[in-house]
């Protein structure tokens, strides 16, 4: 499989501790990977470097053949905000905003209208069950229909990948698994790709390749499994 | 819990809370210094003339705003204005460094504290700063005391630095700049809930209703009330009630613009949301009909220093209209009776009232940089993962700065007009000249004899001094974009990745 994102020989570190020591990956269009490790292992730097969010001290990162070191920050961000989409554990869905204007807001970015913006919004948080919460202001939802909506505000661009950090961590195991459930559904029906962060290895099962670091290496001492082709 | 557990508590911390203890001592000190300042000038003995009981000069003084009775109690009142936003200042520095305060109180409640005892924990922070910053303050004021005393080569002093405010003035300062301090940071915490797992800020979900931008009529209108009352009061009560009277309307002025402020952030919000075609625009909307009260909390201070401005600005203008009005009557019977050094005096002594209020504008902008940072702060996690997103830094920059100036300009042009009705709903003219005047013996003067001097009567209208009221409101706007850029400085190290990974 061609990769869509390379990193190659990653490098990173917050002041004089290590993050990432010379990290290789890489992932093809439409595939999962999941990246798995303890806790401080650079799993989540190794997400933000992949995804333009830092830049690495050494080495490269690449997507579709072009160095993202080299894009200037407003460039990234407008990386970030059409080819890629981003979810976190938590903290993403600005407050003051309803369901649907969140969700519209990448689009608002991209300059789409409004009501365009909107009716889009609409259909995705439909799509993810949470149709009828449009109006609702984030502080009026449960944790999951949250996550829902920050799931659906990622993936409203149509992203080429989909990077998501403990994207179930503050919910309960059967909101969770139905969050990644729908999360892959819809990731393998567009055909794009998700590196997804985590520490359980139930949520890891639902990747198709999994990488497992360790103080900021690949782990290659065979507990990393690869799952799928 | 003992008084010597809840200092011990209040006065722990990390390097924000110290930096915020800091802050609202300095503020304090300078609260302090101004407060002594204007117990002194109150201090300064009122003698008698022997010969017809009237007021007499106190000579010793060379500044004239001393030495004349009538013009010290108008000393007091700009020093006693000045102490207003210099105290809010220091009581809005509560919010200062707030997510590390919200943290150790949260950590407290964990450990089994009580939620008013969290709340008394963090005001008394306050209050220990204050009480510092009021020591050091009376230290320095007395300090001054002695450094200011020199007498100029006349043997006048510029200064009343012979006089010393009472003790009880001394220890009314001492208590009550902690007490006015911790109780304006309890007020700001009124809506924060400190629970053991965090701090949150209580959302008003209800819109603001329409009575208070009714309030703003009010403003406009309190003068004209006042006068009407005036009138038929002046019946029974005395002039230095009428000035009690006339405060009142001042206070009833800034309070209607600063209350109605809630309800012009609001509406302000709900226009952006309407017809701002940008995502800015949108965020800005959303986030003011949120919370449209933190638009008059935050710009208190400086609505109140504009209303005021602009009343002694219509002032001003009525004096210059008033004196022009008696040259031009004196003119007429080709006399020049007015004394120019007089006149720009008390012109000038107005002047000093408005470099107080600019004073007082440039202090009341560090307290909306206070809670602008503070906002900016609480929201920095919303913030970060918007940036990581992809939404572009300049767009949540804009979206604070419509928040900040889409409420400020109307707010600003309210608290402009209503200060400018204070003096014109009570006179849109002013007279001058009329009286008569006779040289002579008191058989050669009467009504018609020669030598009786009869001056007409001349009056005009007073203009509203619209160059000097767009300098003071443009003057406001100005430092609020000043705030704003700094806020700006701020948000870029608020949307640093790193707050993504705090928990």
């Amino acid at each position: 499989m061609t990769a869509l994102l390379q990193g190659i020989g990653l490098q990173r570190s917050y002041g004089p501790t290590p993050a990432l020591r010379g990290i290789d990956f890489e992932i093809g269009a439409g595939e999962i990977v999941a990246v798995t490790g303890p806790s401080g292992c650079g799993k989540s730097t190794l997400l933000h470097c992949l995804a333009g969010i830092l830049r690495v001290d050494a080495g490269e990162v690449r997507y579709r053949d072009q160095d993202l070191g080299l894009w200037s920050e407003a460039n990234r961000s407008k990386l970030r905000r059409t080819e890629f989409g981003v979810l976190f554990q938590f903290g993403q869905l600005v407050p003051e905003l309803t369901a649907a204007e969140n969700v519209a807001l990448p689009l608002l970015l991209a300059g789409s209208g409004r009501r365009e913006a909107r009716k889009a919004a609409t259909l995705w948080l439909g799509r993810f069950g949470v149709g009828d919460l449009a109006d609702q202001l984030p502080g009026k939802m449960s944790g999951g229909q949250q996550q829902r909506c920050a799931v659906a505000r990622a993936l409203v661009t149509e992203p080429k990948v989909l990077f998501a950090d403990e994207p179930t961590g503050a919910l309960d195991a059967l909101t969770g698994e139905q969050v990644l459930t729908e999360i892959v559904h819809i990731a393998r029906e567009q055909g794009a790709s998700v590196v997804l962060v985590t520490h359980d290895a139930q949520i890891a099962a639902y990747a198709d390749r999994e990488i497992t670091l360790r103080d900021g290496v690949v782990d290659r001492s065979g507990l990393g499994l690869e799952i799928g082709s | 819990m003992k008084t010597a557990t809840l200092a011990k508590l209040a006065v722990a911390g990390s390097r924000t809370d110290k930096f915020r203890m800091a802050f609202t001592a300095v503020s304090s000190a300078l609260a302090a210094v101004v407060l002594l300042a204007a117990a002194t000038v109150a201090a300064v003995p009122e003698l008698v003339n022997p010969d017809d009981g009237s007021d007499k000069w106190n000579e010793q003084y060379s500044s004239t705003l001393i030495r004349e009775p009538g013009l010290r109690p108008g000393v007091v009142l700009t020093l006693l204005l000045l102490a207003v936003p210099v105290l809010f200042l220091a009581g809005q520095s509560i919010r200062f460094g707030s997510p590390a305060r919200d943290r150790r109180l949260a950590a407290m409640r964990l450990a089994g504290a009580t939620p008013g005892q969290a709340v008394l924990i963090a005001a008394t922070e306050t209050a220990v700063a204050a009480l510092l910053g009021s020591i050091v303050g009376t230290g320095a004021f007395l300090l001054l005391r002695v450094l200011l005393d020199r007498r100029n080569a006349d043997g006048t002093l510029p200064l009343p630095t012979d006089v010393l405010p009472s003790a009880l003035a001394v220890t009314g300062v001492l208590v009550l700049v902690p007490v006015l301090a911790a109780l304006i940071g309890a007020f700001l915490l009124r809506r924060v809930i400190i629970t053991p797992l965090g701090v949150v800020r209580r959302v008003r979900t209800r819109s603001p209703r329409l009575w208070p931008g009714v309030l703003i009529l009010v403003g406009v209108f309190a003068p004209l009330l006042i006068r009407r009352l005036g009138e038929v009061l002046a019946r029974w009560i005395s002039g230095d009630l009428m000035l009690v009277v006339a405060f009142v309307a001042v206070l009833l002025a800034a309070v209607a613009v600063i209350v109605g402020t809630g309800w012009i952030a609001y509406t302000a919000g709900r226009l952006l949301h309407r017809f701002g075609r940008r995502p800015a625009m949108l965020l800005a909307g959303r986030q003011l009909m949120a919370d449209p009260w933190n638009g008059s909390r935050t710009l208190a201070a400086l609505l109140a220093a504009l209303v005021v401005g602009a009343g002694v600005l219509g002032y001003r203008a009525f004096m210059q209209t008033e004196l022009a009005a008696r040259d031009e009557a004196w003119a007429a019977r080709g006399d020049v009776i007015g004394d120019p050094g007089l006149d720009s005096f008390y012109l000038n002594s107005v002047d000093l009232v408005r470099i107080a209020v600019a004073v007082g504008v440039v202090v009341a902008a560090a307290g909306i940089m206070v809670a602008l940072a503070e906002s900016i702060v609480s929201r920095r996690r919303t913030y970060a993962g918007l940036v990581a997103a992809g939404v572009p830094r300049r767009v949540l920059g804009a979206s604070i700065a419509w928040q900040t100036l889409a409420p400020l300009v109307p707010a600003v042009l309210v608290a402009l007009t209503v200060g400018v009705s204070l003096l014109r709903g009570v006179a849109t003219t002013a007279t001058g000249g009329g009286g008569a005047s006779c040289s002579g013996t008191e058989a050669e003067c009467f009504e018609g004899s020669p030598n009786w001097v009869q001056y007409p009567e001349v009056t005009k209208a007073v203009p509203v001094p619209l160059g000097d009221l767009l300098l003071l409101g443009g003057g406001a706007v100005a430092i609020m974009l000043v705030v704003v850029g700094v806020g700006l400085v701020l948000l870029r190290s608020s949307t640093d990745l790193d707050e993504l990974r705090v928990a």
